[in-house]
């Protein structure tokens, strides 16, 4: 009774997609190196232990020294960076990269038990590699948050260093950066203005509420300010509309609980607006694919026919077009086979696409 | 003369960045040897400090000064504090690199950028280095690379301007927006897929965007795309490293936008003073007989 005849019958209800109160969502923590992820994770798994909250935590930095938390799920059980440098002759950043594509290739495993996990979990808390791009600009980083996000709800915790966006210019372009994330990752986005035990994140949070303000702070900052700047400035308007911010402290542990509260709410926008998304696109892929295997069967068909054998349906566990026609009305039949989407050799094919690298040995 | 004397004369250069795995490198191989084949003296100074290996000739390498593995092992840094602290060496000791720039006076250069964001939003070096670079009459442009294979749909294109942006408010220099790796996407329905991103129809776009994004994001799709309708330089080259053409294409976009070559003066074919002593002679002879 395999995988593929079983999704030709009509789905088990148990294995049904999440709905909204039957699963734990996905923090995936993202922000600039020493924008302070790593304590952040630290306090909310704390916080979590506190107020009897079951977390789940995955560091997927594999450069991390020490972790001042025991994730359960951790990239360097897997792959060993200074071995990876070594053994491919990379500096520190190719062995970051390749780490990550490493884990990327066997990340259904890792799936696999994350989707358990979620429906007995409340959060499920990804801490991700240092340095930015890393994650959000490598093929791995992409395969990652879109397998995980198209099968448990997800949100994005962008995490800011407040101090540092002091200067508007600054603050501009690291607004314009965690767009830029919100267009990559397309998952609802929570902005965390960490370290406010330093400095206070109010001035943040009122040139997010206050575009006049801000631009007062850039004219005064700044000389000459391009047009350019002004119109970016209006467009991020639009942007902090649809945006929690909340400033927290890793240090103190102030406003932790308001960033859990903002991630019940982004949760909650997953499910309204994210996840029809998700699936939509989820079921045109699928059928577009059914489509054109159904395609190259009757190519085949026909060359048989042609050639004067006997037909027989070749394909195991077939599903004729009618079948996909069918999954097309009935939307909910497809959506909770996930080994569908995320088979191992799916995965290696993208990453080897992506990065032209020999199969790992790892 | 004395022409010459009072016009300093200016000097260009490209600071090349990307994110890991854009093509930084690959990018500089490429101008190195399109340059040598046409010519044009070019250098490249390597200014990452986590490089691996080149291949090309690297004319100053900021591992000569310190590297980040020096750093990891004498200081017991991180790779993202070794590079922080590399970069900030750097700039405290910049007659280093002065030095070395000394012995390139009148030739193009690329510096080759490390290509954390982190370098250019939290800690002010880039700027710093920018600022140095101008001072010594340098006209710097930005040459910002993203890998094509990213860019599928809309919301990735849109999410590569802006991060090109996030760099460009940074810096403020001239900037170009290169769309590296063309030559790796192979099938045609991707070429033309790409094709659109390059020669952008903003309306298209949105539509696109629009369809693929729930209600609420509609307003901020379509203040996206009235920036690229607005802002030109919001455009992307495309960079095909197999082909010349494409090559030459991108660095004649650089040039333009620094005005290479714009300001060079006039070359005059310079007369050796003793062809013309035959004429004074002349003349002088002439003399004798009036």
């Amino acid at each position: 009774h395999t995988h593929t005849m079983a999704s030709a019958e009509p789905a088990p209800a148990a294995a049904a997609a999440p709905a909204e109160g039957e699963s734990g969502c996905v923090l995936l923590c993202i922000g600039m190196a020493g924008s302070g992820k790593t304590s952040l994770v630290q306090r909310l798994n704390s916080a979590m232990q506190m107020s009897g909250k079951r977390g789940y935590i995955v560091n997927l930095d594999p450069a991390v020294h020490a972790l001042p938390y025991t994730p359960n799920i951790d990239i360097r059980d897997t792959v060993d960076y200074k071995a990876v440098m070594h053994e491919y002759g990379l500096g520190p950043n190719g062995g970051i990269v390749t780490s990550l594509n490493l884990f990327a290739t066997r990340f259904d495993q890792a799936l696999s038990i994350l989707e358990t996990r979620a429906k007995e979990s409340d959060y499920l808390v990804i801490d991700t590699p240092g340095q930015i791009e890393v994650f959000t600009w490598s093929a791995s980083g992409a395969i990652i948050t879109e397998s995980i996000s198209s099968t448990i709800p997800s949100v994005v915790v962008y995490c800011v260093d407040t101090p540092r966006c002091a200067s508007p210019i600054t603050f501009m372009s690291n607004m314009l950066y965690a767009c830029s994330i919100l267009y990559k990752t397309k998952l609802p986005f929570i902005l965390a203005f960490n370290k406010v035990d330093v400095l206070d994140h109010q001035f943040a949070i009122e040139w997010l509420r206050d575009a006049d303000a801000f631009q007062d702070a850039l004219d005064a900052e700044t000389s000459y300010v391009s047009s350019l700047a002004r119109s970016m400035s209006q467009v991020l308007e639009e942007f902090y509309q649809n945006l929690r911010a909340v400033g927290v402290s890793a240090v103190t542990g102030a406003g932790v609980s308001d960033l859990f509260e903002a991630v019940e709410d982004a949760k909650a926008e997953y499910f309204r607006d994210y996840k029809p998304v998700i699936d939509a696109q989820r079921l045109a892929k699928q059928t577009k694919e059914a489509e054109e295997q159904g395609e190259s069967f009757k190519k085949l068909r026909q060359d048989l026919q042609d050639s004067g054998h006997v037909v027989v349906d070749v394909r195991p566990g077939a599903r004729s077009e009618e079948d996909v026609a069918a999954d097309s009305d009935a939307s909910s039949s497809d959506e909770e086979d996930p080994s569908k989407e995320l088979r191992p050799s799916d995965l290696h094919e993208a990453f080897q696409n992506a990065q032209g690298l020999p199969r790992p040995s790892v | 003369l004395s022409l010459s004397l009072s016009r300093r004369r200016m000097r260009y250069t490209q600071l090349v960045m990307g994110p890991a795995g854009s093509g930084k490198s690959t990018y500089c191989q490429s101008v190195v040897e399109h340059c040598n084949a046409v010519g044009r003296p070019v250098h490249v100074f390597n200014l990452d400090p986590a490089a691996e290996v080149f291949n090309y000739p690297v004319a100053w390498d900021i591992r000569d000064m310190v590297s980040v593995d020096d750093v990891a092992q004498y200081l017991n840094f991180g790779p993202n504090g070794g590079l922080v602290y590399c970069m900030e060496y750097l700039i405290a000791n910049i007659e280093v690199l002065d030095e070395a720039l000394g012995e390139f006076a009148d030739d193009y250069l690329l510096f080759d950028c490390p290509g954390q964001i982190e370098l250019y939003m939290h800690i002010p070096v880039m700027g710093q280095l920018v600022a140095h670079l101008q001072g010594l009459d340098y006209r710097v442009a930005a040459v910002y690379l993203i890998d094509a294979q990213f860019i599928d749909e809309p919301s990735k294109f849109f999410s590569a301007c802006l991060s090109a942006i996030s760099v460009m408010m940074m810096l403020e220099i001239p900037h170009v927006n290169v769309l590296t790796k063309i030559d790796l996407i192979k099938t045609i329905k991707r070429k033309s897929e790409i094709q659109r991103f390059l020669d952008p129809d903003p309306t298209l776009l949105l539509e696109e965007a629009n369809r693929a994004s729930s209600a609420r994001q509609h307003k901020l799709n379509q203040g996206i795309a009235s920036l690229l309708e607005d802002y030109s330089l919001l455009k992307f080259v495309p960079l095909d490293q197999s082909n010349e053409d494409s090559i030459g294409n991108v660095l004649a976009m650089v040039d333009h936008c620094i005005q290479f070559g714009e300001d060079e003066d006039v070359k005059i074919p310079k007369v050796p003073f003793r062809m013309l002593l035959p004429f004074f002679f002349c003349f002088s002879r002439s003399f004798n007989f009036l």
